[in-house]
């Protein structure tokens, strides 16, 4: 047994990079609403990027360890302690059998991503460990965690040499300007409609999940009104419904939509989208396909560097937990030839 | 050769258009086209997303060539021969008509001024054409081509209804493959499951092929949805005009 959920938070969930290939069939994706904060957590405990491993919302989880492994914490600042010790982010940490993780309230952001060495040990469904919450299946029993329940690790590994860090990103602020390619319907709007989305701000509403993130604002004007015949749908699609109200729709989106898509989201901002709370406030700006391609390389470079960085052999040495005046360091003993 | 429009739909997806409209006719341009792309070699393509009239292709942005990207779909465009796609399968549905299982039949019969057995007769005598799939996993959007039911939604649509639901309006036809809201007709009930997450492959149906309503008895829905809880249960599918 990996850990115990003694306080399973609001809404956490066991993630990997999604479920793909079949949107065909109406399956939504799912996979994490923070994808540059879940692959760096996983990153740094030494796994593929796209390895399983927790997403907690809002308010996060408590787990008790029934096996020592590395973990590491990303995503949101959620105040984690460890045994009561606040509980570094963007490191690997050590973690020993009956050590206690607790997560609280999310002080920045919206998501915080906790990752294990070696993954969760739960079935894949259709290739894939991702929770889709809405079709009930993939992760824990297709559902969010509970009080009590037992997860393990597949394949824990507590002697992965530390220190490992990643630069910690600027916390999420309250407002925020989330890129975007207009289309695949911006002709359906009036040109007034098109500068009413590109310069008024927008409005998080509580109707947000992992379906998608509701906007309040002004209303964004169609030449005649928001349907049309259904088509398919990606993550980061702005849908504008004949309210004026825009949708964005996230990762457990549905996989086809009847309302007009005034533009997408570029995926290099879709983690920013992620990390927003009811309240925040989102203005839209246009780029091209061209600089949301290079965007996107840039961020899995850094990913691909840091990777690099971090596997890259290390002399092998011991780590041991020190607590001096009731702090506790974590330190390793290398020996030098 | 098909005129198509090509849109960005963000920076990992193009969506090829047709004409607008739900036709037979287009939708089996979607349908070439998805099956001339799927036999090209195209790298960093990847799933295709066939809709009534629109055909989604994503793709990484790590490993296609946006141009070379476009260039397959104008040459998938320009070659694809509908006489040449496989034939259509057609899967039969078991449908029990009855009581509890087809709630609002005899409202329907009332609508349309008939039977219900007539209903069921025009319900089950016609193929209904599977245009694609979505809003719930495995959920069909079907239609037939003749004579169509008059009514469309009920006035006020139902909170839940069961998974294995048929439900009906005008010319359209949809099995609910999990519990939902539906403001449709509820016409019978199938023992089998549009998606079973139990298989390899857990959807029953595919967009582009064909399902056959066929009714049977109270008895028999028993033993079907027996066999299905055991995995035993294969619905019957041949080739259409076979």
């Amino acid at each position: 047994m990996g850990f115990v959920t003694e306080n399973p938070g609001v809404l956490t969930t066991i993630q990997d990079e999604g479920r793909y290939g079949y949107e065909q069939f109406g399956m939504s994706p799912a996979g994490p609403m923070d994808l540059r904060a879940f692959r760096t957590a996983n990153i740094l405990v030494g796994n593929p990027s796209g390895e399983s491993a927790l997403e907690a919302t809002v308010l996060g989880p408590s787990l008790r360890f029934g096996r020592d492994n590395v973990i590491a914490l990303t995503g949101a600042d959620m105040g984690p302690t460890l045994n009561g010790q606040p509980c570094p982010m963007y490191q690997a940490v050590a973690v020993r059998t009956g050590d206690l993780l607790k997560l609280g309230a999310a002080k920045t952001g919206c998501r915080a991503y906790i990752a294990f060495a070696g993954g969760l040990d739960v079935p894949q469904v259709m290739g894939s460990r991702a929770t889709a919450l809405q079709n009930k299946v993939g992760g824990w029993q297709g559902r969010k965690l509970a009080k009590g329940d037992q997860i393990g690790f597949r394949a824990p590994n507590p002697g992965l040499a530390l220190p490992r860090t990643a630069p910690v990103p600027a916390p999420a602020g309250r407002e925020a300007t989330i890129r975007v390619i207009l289309g695949p319907q911006d002709d359906a709007f009036t040109e007034e409609g098109v500068n009413t989305f590109l310069n008024q701000p927008y409005t998080v509403s509580k109707d947000f999940d992992r379906m998608g993130c509701r906007l309040e604002g002004p209303v964004i004007r169609h030449k005649t009104d928001g349907n049309i015949i259904s088509d398919g749908m990606v993550t980061g699609a702005i849908q504008v419904p004949t309210s004026g109200q825009p949708i964005i729709m996230l990762a457990e989106r549905q996989t086809v939509g009847g309302y007009t898509k005034i533009a997408t989201v570029i995926s290099a901002d879709l983690p920013l989208v992620g990390q927003r709370k009811t309240g925040d406030v989102i203005r839209f700006q246009v780029v091209t396909v061209e600089e949301a391609h290079r965007l996107w390389r840039e961020e899995n470079r850094e990913l691909e560097e840091l990777k690099a960085r971090l596997d890259r052999p290390q002399p092998a040495g011991t780590t041991y937990r020190v607590t001096v005046n009731g702090r506790t360091y974590q330190v390793q003993v290398v020996k030098h030839s | 050769m098909s005129d198509y429009t090509l849109r960005y739909v963000g920076d990992q997806a193009l969506l090829v258009e047709f004409e607008n409209e739900i036709s037979m006719a287009v939708n089996q341009k979607v349908r070439a086209l998805k099956y001339d792309l799927e036999r090209q070699t195209v790298p960093g393509m990847e799933e295709l997303v066939p809709t009534y009239r629109a055909l989604l292709v994503h793709y990484d942005p790590l490993t296609a060539d946006l141009d070379r990207l476009k260039e397959a779909v104008k040459a998938s465009a320009a070659q694809m021969d509908l006489s040449q796609l496989p034939k259509a399968v057609v899967t039969e549905i078991p449908v029990l008509y009855e009581g509890e299982y087809a709630l609002d039949l005899e409202e329907i019969a009332k609508i349309e001024n008939t039977t219900p057995e007539e209903i069921i007769r025009i319900h089950s005598g016609s193929d209904y054409y599977v245009y694609m799939l979505g809003f719930a996993p495995g959920h069909p959007y079907t239609a037939r081509f003749e004579n169509p039911f008059s009514f469309k939604r009920r006035e006020t649509p139902r909170v839940r209804i069961p998974g294995g639901s048929i439900v009906v309006q005008l010319a359209l036809s949809d099995i609910i493959p999990f519990d939902q809201p539906c403001g449709w007709n509820i016409i019978g009930t199938t023992p089998i499951l549009a998606c079973d997450y139990r298989k390899e492959n857990p959807f029953l149906l595919k967009a582009g092929q064909w399902i056959r309503h066929v009714p049977i008895g109270k008895a028999e829905f028993l033993e079907i949805r027996r066999q299905v809880e055991l995995g035993e249960y294969q619905c019957k599918t041949y080739e259409r005009g076979t």
